[in-house]
């Protein structure tokens, strides 16, 4: 599992950090997810998925737990609303890993940009929010079906464009 | 091919992963979920798409002591009693369990494709308008991305070429202010099944693997948000045919290259 917290440590902080916000809860929802991950470890399915997105999906899973315990449901969620600062490189990470994780990384924020506005917003708020898809008709005082519209289609382009750039299926 | 009743509901897939759905929808889906397998395989790649939104933003380093801490949490979980389920602790009666949910999944899975055979047909005309609504939204958003990032003053032009040849040609918009690209293809001829073609930076005399691409029937193409290596001196771009995934290190002849602007 150590193993694991060196490979996607900072995968799985960054998705904390990303949702609650600030450093402290996010090292508390590292610290949950990875001890869920270890006493669910028999319940993951190699062939349904990489271990890199389960371990992500239940640290953003934690992090919206921890959201919703504390009620700041309604704070800010973009990264740049932060006053601390984003990472440097990490000269102890493996090169090959880290030029990966870099190249991942760019592809992702590059399919993101691609969505329209209201493609991106939609699933911005789902996810990092977790914000239902009518509460987000609600919030942006839009048509459901509109909602509804703009996730299906946003990540089916994003299914489609980041298909190369999966995690890989290690253990 | 499904029918439209399995189509209403796969079209649920995505929001079921991102946690999204009313909670009769997360039931009606998951009952769908459990007697198709195509379906549970678009759910696995939607959940692998949505953990990949976690690098959307600015990449955070954990602190160094957190590993620590993690390893104590996990030795704590490991120490419980009856805490640790490596294996399936399941027995018969655990499956009997199973078996019972199942069959009423696969009986609650009828009742509501039949409803949503009733309720895809009356929305459907619904969804097609809004699809093509959001459609036009993506081509008007698509065109003005395109024109703001050839329009912008910090762009530079570089043309790419086929020695000998004219027709073939790439046109890279290098905004130097962002250290992004738009790369324009005209004229190229589809790249061969597993093969792509591959943009390469030549930086300091050397070869900088870019991004991978391909072209439609007409010879077009176009990438945008091409990332440019901000350190050391770039004098040209080329543009060789790679293996699917793109390589390292240029395995094949360069098909175009040009100079790239010095200022």
């Amino acid at each position: 599992m150590t193993d694991l917290y060196d490979r996607y440590g900072s995968v799985v902080y960054t998705v904390a950090y990303r949702v609650v916000g600030e450093r402290a809860d996010a090292e508390e929802v590292v610290v949950e997810a990875f001890a869920q991950a270890w006493r669910d470890a028999g319940r993951y399915e190699p062939g349904r998925g990489s271990v890199a997105a389960w371990l992500t999906m239940i640290a953003r899973s934690r992090s919206l737990d921890l959201v919703r315990a504390r009620g700041r449901r309604d704070r800010l969620t973009a990264s740049a609303a932060s006053g601390e600062p984003a990472a440097a490189a990490d000269p102890t990470a493996n090169p090959a890993e880290r030029t990966e994780d870099d190249e991942r990384r760019r592809m992702v924020r590059q399919a993101i940009e691609a969505l329209s506005p209201p493609q991106r917003q939609a699933i911005e708020l789902a996810f990092f929010e977790g914000l239902s898809q009518s509460e987000i008709a609600t919030r942006l005082n839009e048509p459901l079906g509109t909602v509804k519209t703009r996730v299906r289609l946003g990540m089916q382009k994003l299914r489609e464009t980041l298909r190369p750039y999966f995690f890989e299926r290690v253990t | 091919m499904s029918a439209p009743d399995d189509t209403a509901l796969r079209d649920l897939a995505a929001a079921y992963v991102l946690g999204a759905l009313g909670p009769e929808e997360v039931r009606a889906f998951e009952a769908f979920l459990a007697a198709s397998p195509e379906a549970r395989r678009e759910v696995d790649e939607y959940r692998e798409t949505a953990a990949l939104l976690a690098l959307a933003g600015e990449e955070r380093r954990p602190p160094p002591e957190l590993r620590a801490r993690v390893q104590a949490a996990i030795a704590a979980t490991r120490e419980r009693p009856l805490g640790l389920a490596r294996r399936s602790p399941w027995g018969p009666i655990a499956w009997v369990g199973l078996a019972a949910a199942l069959l009423a999944a696969v009986a609650l899975g009828a009742r509501t494709r039949s409803l949503s055979r009733e309720l895809s047909a009356r929305d459907s005309t619904i969804a097609e308008l809004e699809r093509r609504v959001d459609e036009l939204g993506q081509g008007v958003f698509d065109r003005d991305a395109i024109l703001a990032a050839v329009l912008s003053r910090n762009v530079r032009l570089a043309q790419l070429t086929a020695s000998g040849d004219p027709d073939p040609a790439i046109q890279i918009f290098w905004d130097k202010a962002r250290n992004t690209a738009l790369v324009n293809a005209m004229g190229l001829k589809p790249a061969p099944q597993g093969r792509v073609y591959q943009l390469w930076w030549i930086r300091d005399g050397k070869p900088v693997p870019s991004v991978t691409f391909d072209v439609g029937h007409d010879g077009a193409g176009l990438v945008r948000g091409v990332s440019v290596p901000a350190d050391g001196e770039l004098s040209a771009a080329a543009v060789t045919q790679e293996p699917s995934g793109g390589s390292q290190q240029p395995t094949t002849p360069i098909l175009l290259v040009g100079p790239l602007p010095k200022s």
